[in-house]
């Protein structure tokens, strides 16, 4: 139901990799005398700095620029980090309208997932569900998360899903889903839907 | 000149020209004595009022009744949903908060709805209603909400 970071986990670990494999390699290259004999760099026994690097580093300059690159890994390293916690990612209002010249038209994606809910929730096995829309009204994208219990068939109640609920969803929204996740937990809760089942029989005073 | 949030109707005979408008070759002396007695003047609660009960009746929509302040509605398709209007001499941009059945196609309904909307309060009060906004605030898969009267 929750979005994470996966796409930028993946590039930034890429790109930090490619950097070690760099860093790695040019350091072999050096160690072994390649790189000087290839860029005729200096050898990995020679000094490359010269002079005294303690009055470098007490130019008030270099302290401020240090600290300034500091600050900088610091931010995009909490930015990292925050960006691990698992977002829902709702979507803004849907707007049914074609031309807003007439007029707008909004629907809460929430007021729908309730009423999705409502559905699933009345499928026999069904203990509870929780309905998540992202994604534009044209192009809907639906999460569910369905409980069932112990007794359920799973099969039956996949199938009125995809039958039945998802088809209502494309019907209310005129649109197909674009993608759609349905995750099936199971609980030993019963189902308790409160449907008041109508009936006809003699009462016997 | 018109209380804010009121619109008052147009009288012929009742402008600066004090004769028939241009349009109103018809126009007797009848029509222009009517603007001598007095103004009309509809309150804009009123087309609110309006909007939300044809929006009632004419159509599945529906509004929240029950709870206090604001606490504890619950949807109900007899109800009258909440309407507001925002108006510009005769101009008027309407809101409406409606609750529907689902399924239905949202599109095609709420565009049944703002036509008729459109039309019958244009119809009811004169005024020119352009634009109707419709928000969408409850979805009921209970077909038996409305309440039918015999």
């Amino acid at each position: 139901m929750r979005q994470t970071a996966g796409t930028l986990n993946r590039i930034w670990l890429a790109v930090l990799g490619i950097l070690f494999v760099a860093a790695g390699a040019a350091l072999l290259l050096q160690s072994n005398g390649t790189l000087h004999a290839l860029l005729n760099t200096a050898r990995f026994w020679e000094s490359v700095v010269t002079g005294d690097l303690h009055a470098f580093f007490a130019q008030p300059w270099v302290a401020a620029f240090l600290l300034l690159i500091g600050v900088i890994l610091a931010v995009l390293g909490l930015l990292w980090i925050i960006a691990q916690i698992p977002r829902k990612n709702t979507a803004g209002a849907y707007r049914l309208h074609d031309d807003g010249s007439q007029g707008f038209t909004l629907c809460d994606p929430s007021v729908l997932a309730a009423a999705v809910e409502s559905r699933i929730n009345a499928l026999p096995g069904v203990v509870s569900s929780a309905v998540l829309l992202r994604g534009t009204a044209s192009a809907p994208d639906l999460s569910l998360r369905v409980t069932v219990n112990d007794r359920a068939d799973v099969q039956d109640v996949i199938h009125r899903i995809q039958t039945s609920t998802l088809r209502e969803l494309s019907y209310a929204l005129e649109a197909p889903l674009q993608r759609s996740q349905l995750q099936i937990e199971i609980s030993g809760r019963s189902q308790s839907t409160g449907t008041v089942v109508h009936s006809t029989g003699t009462v016997v005073y | 000149m018109n209380p804010p949030g009121a619109h008052a109707w147009p009288l012929p005979g009742a402008g600066a020209g004090d004769g028939p408008l241009p349009g109103d070759r018809d126009a007797g002396p009848d029509f222009a004595e009517t603007g001598t007695r007095g103004q009309t003047v509809l309150a804009a609660r009123v087309i609110e009022k309006i909007a939300a009960q044809v929006a009632s009746d004419e159509s599945s929509a529906g509004g929240s009744s029950g709870g206090f302040l604001g606490i504890g509605n619950r949807a109900d398709l007899a109800a009258r949903p909440k309407a507001s209007v925002e108006l510009a001499g005769n101009i008027a941009t309407l809101r409406v908060e409606v609750g529907m059945l689902y399924p239905v196609p949202l599109r095609q309904a709420t565009e049944a709805l703002r036509g008729r909307i459109r039309t019958r309060v244009t119809e009811l009060t004169g005024v020119d209603v352009r634009e109707v906004d419709i928000r969408i605030s409850w979805l009921t898969t209970d077909t038996n909400g409305r309440r039918k009267l015999l």
